[in-house]
């Protein structure tokens, strides 16, 4: 079957009235899961395997997807409104998209991040549809050695995320390094640094660190500086329309951070997460005003919105044409493959054609429900500004607890929140950059884990990490970043 | 006197409804003991995964073919590889509406040094159902069948390395382990590689490693599509089904030794005699239904029902003979 052909049979499954109702119920409740801080897709598509059991699987599949995508199209809202990511792949929408809401464009800032959801998603679809199978084989290209190379160019960069000393941005980042090893070690089964406390065995969770590190340390300086002027401002929402040289800003990094987005989308474990924040450091990297970032920049926004929401529709790829999950999300979507009587694996794409059309299909369809879905709301959603202060703070505050304690139901994961809470307050006081943290905590443990996998094959040997070609393009790529700015510096001297 | 006449009627009121709690009870004990409440179902893990797939399973059946009347919620306690749920079920001391799944971790984890708690810390309950581990290597892997892999495993340990989802002394590498000891390989010097964050077969197939281990229904599709071979599964007799019954057994390749991945329910410390035995009743119904027949079917997993004081038995044993590999390993605490 034919790439049209088989488009074809997808748009029959997802514009029956049938597919079209899940796909609308799916983005719909993706929405606002990814809204509401805490509360990820993963828990949601678990609860509904149960309850599309006997469904049809194409159908069942578009409801899910829908979930997902969906989650991770709302997710931004929260950031950008609150500094409150709703989930894990848009932490880093709120390093530019908060600040821009603080300056009062937060219904810029939503539509700028509505437009590069949607064209990420979509350009991420069509990608898929195109090379799915090809890209199939990038999927299982990375082996540990390739990863590690992977996650050594993001931290190369932990020195740009910060807009003063660069000494603090490392600090910051070997913190975010020392978290994360909290916890079982997965290459021994040793504890590390858990004091024998039960709750610290499976380390910390990303989002406690994320929620406490940024929304709660946010809200402790709203308190600190209640009666500071200025708040007229940040309770404005201002207008949705964006300029003609808004637009230019922005075609640059959808056009980069799309197929960026998508590729490291495909590769099994790197995911949203991981793609936002390569996105966002790579646009900060190779830009000319990188003193912006931060602070509200329109490039700095679009590139990992872009970026998470292509990634979202990549790790479709390992799943349907693999029956290799890349991320907790899409593993339980292959167990629920499983229940609805299809067998994941290199053959679903010969033996069911019908579903991975169809969830392809969809995809379309839900994109575009999401983006009417989501524009017309914004000015709605952005009142949430106008709440009165007070009430405000304390709505941030419940809502990140309730997102923690959902997590996994143990109290103790709140004592942490309040934690890191009080270090990124205390980060805030003096002037400490807590991306380089939560960077570092991200990419730090797949890093060591990655290393110490690949030495394991090497019997020790370092030599491992320059014998394949990936990983020395990888390499290079991390040397020149590096080294881009110092470069870009020399040249504006001389000019 | 109003005043006395008014807690008098009181003290008798309180009294007969006590009397008459008192006068269930006895006869509940003669006739049978029925939950009184809703149970709540604990899977030790997050959403997704295998224990959580099996409560929900289960406590599906139990509702829709009417073998439960109570409502019975799946709760997840994610943390500690299942040692945070296990503390919260051991302090439910007594309570006849608790109960989590659990599997061969419920021997690794306390043997690892993670917890304080055993199985005989609960009350084993009934066991439902088996899977099978499988060994894969690439499809154009140099090895045919495990002998060959583990000869040359014997004459150079170090050139081959396994991978696998769980920790070093959990599952995926216990199960590996267990097998290449029988069959005479130095198991200390064994290379396991863990990947719990990316998908191990990646590993497999891009030929970062040697060997998969993994659970039988993980390599269907992929053996299928002729990407991989299993060189031999842990099961004692070969399984039923198109790809499956195409697996050698270890056993039938010499090597004297078997691993089971069981999985079944367990009450808090405690429970009365009554509701363990309405419970393995009705796991034993469960296991019995067509429903639950065809969800086996579906996940690939083989009926492997047993009551409550054959499960003891079985765990006993089964402690025993993993104390003693992972002391050999280094690796008990």
């Amino acid at each position: 079957m034919n790439t049209v052909q088989g488009l074809w049979q997808g748009f029959q499954v997802a514009f029956s009235w049938e597919g079209i109702f899940f796909v609308f119920i799916g983005v719909t409740i993706g929405t606002l899961i990814g809204m509401l801080p805490g509360l990820g897709p993963i828990t949601a598509i678990a609860i509904m395997i149960p309850m599309v059991y006997g469904m049809d699987p194409t159908i069942a599949m578009v409801l899910m997807a829908g979930v997902y995508y969906g989650a991770v199209f709302g997710g931004s809202t929260s950031s950008i409104l609150l500094n409150a990511p709703g989930v894990s792949g848009t932490v880093a929408t709120s390093f530019d998209g908060y600040p821009m809401a603080q300056q009062g464009e937060a219904g810029k800032a939503l539509a700028i991040a509505a437009i590069a959801s949607f064209t990420g998603g979509t350009v991420s679809i069509i990608l898929l549809m195109l090379f799915a199978p090809t890209l199939a084989q990038i999927a299982v290209s990375f082996g540990p050695v390739e990863y590690f190379a992977l996650m050594f160019m993001g931290l190369v960069a932990i020195s740009s995320l910060s807009d003063g000393s660069a000494i603090k941005a490392l600090i910051s980042g070997v913190l975010g390094f020392m978290a994360v090893t909290i916890g079982i070690d997965a290459q021994t089964g040793t504890p590390r640094f858990t004091f024998g406390n039960a709750n610290l065995l499976e380390g910390i969770d990303f989002l406690v660190v994320a929620l406490g590190l940024f929304a709660l340390a946010e809200v402790a300086f709203l308190i600190k500086n209640r009666n500071n002027v200025g708040i007229e401002k940040t309770q404005n929402i201002g207008s949705l329309k964006l300029t003609r040289q808004d637009v230019k800003e922005m075609t640059g990094p959808l056009l980069r951070h799309s197929p960026l987005g998508f590729i490291l989308g495909v590769l099994p474990g790197a995911g949203a997460t991981i793609a936002s924040f390569i996105s966002y450091i790579t646009e900060k990297r190779f830009s000319k005003k990188p003193e912006e970032f931060g602070k509200g920049s329109i490039k700095g926004l679009t590139a990992p919105e872009t970026s998470n929401n292509a990634a979202t529709s990549g790790a479709f790829v390992p799943l349907l044409s693999l029956g290799i999950p890349g991320s907790g999300t899409t593993a339980i979507m292959l167990g629920a493959l499983l229940v609805l009587g299809i067998n994941p694996g290199p053959l679903l794409f010969q033996d069911h054609p019908e579903v991975f059309w169809g969830v392809v299909a969809s995809m379309y369809i839900g994109n575009i429900f999401l983006l009417i879905l989501n524009l017309p709301l914004i000015p709605y959603i952005a009142k949430i500004l106008k709440i009165p202060r007070p009430l405000l703070i304390s709505l941030i505050i419940m809502f990140c607890m309730i997102g923690v304690y959902s997590i996994s139901f143990n109290i103790f994961d709140l004592y942490l929140l309040l934690a890191f809470g009080f270090v990124g307050y205390l980060f805030r006081l003096f002037a400490f950059p807590a991306p380089p943290f939560i960077l570092a905590f991200i990419l730090g443990g797949m890093m060591e884990q990655s290393l110490r996998q690949a030495l394991t094959i090497s019997n020790g040997n370092f030599m491992i990490l320059v014998e394949s070609p990936i990983a020395i393009g990888l390499f290079i790529l991390s040397i020149l970043s590096f080294a881009f700015p110092f470069i870009k510096n020399r040249k504006i001297q001389k000019a | 006197m109003k005043r006395i006449f008014a807690l008098l009627l009181l003290i008798w009121v309180i009294s007969s409804l006590a009397a008459c709690k008192q006068e269930t009870k006895s006869k509940s004990g003669e006739e049978k003991w029925v939950p009184e409440k809703a149970i709540e179902m604990v899977a030790p893990a997050g959403a997704g995964g295998g224990w959580d797939t099996t409560a929900r399973t289960v406590a599906k059946v139990f509702s829709e073919e009417g073998i439960i009347d109570e409502d019975i919620g799946v709760v997840n306690k994610e943390g500690g590889g299942g040692a945070i749920a296990w503390t919260y079920i051991h302090n439910l001391k007594g309570s006849n509406h608790h109960m989590f799944v659990s599997s061969p971790p419920l021997i690794f984890v306390p043997l690892n040094g993670q917890t304080e708690l055993t199985y005989e810390d609960f009350t084993p309950l009934a066991n439902l159902i088996a899977d099978y581990a499988a060994f894969a290597v690439r499809a154009d892997a140099e090895w045919d069948n495990l002998n060959e892999l583990f000869e040359d495993m014997k004459k150079d340990p170090e050139s081959i390395s396994i991978v696998g989802a769980s920790a070093p002394g959990s599952m995926d590498h216990m199960q590996f382990v267990k097998i290449a000891k029988e069959a005479g390989v130095d198991v200390t010097k064994i290379k396991y590689v863990s990947n719990q964050e990316g998908a191990p077969l990646t590993d497999l197939l891009n030929g970062s490693v040697d060997v998969y281990s993994t659970g039988v229904a993980e390599t269907v599709e992929q053996v299928k599509a002729g990407k991989i071979k299993v060189l031999g599964i842990t099961s004692p007799e070969r399984l039923e089904g198109d790809v499956l019954s195409t697996f050698p057994t270890a056993l039938e390749q010499g090597i004297d030794a078997t691993f089971v991945n069981w999985r079944g329910f367990f009450g808090p410390p405690n429970m009365d005699e009554d509701a363990i035995q309405y419970y393995e009743e009705k796991f034993k119904e469960l296991s019995d239904s067509e429903a639950f027949a065809k969800i086996r079917n579906q996940y690939g997993w083989s009926e492997m029902f047993m009551g409550h004081e054959e499960y003891k038995k079985f765990l006993k044993e089964q402690t025993e003979e993993l104390t003693e590999l992972m002391e050999e390993l280094g690796l008990a605490q």
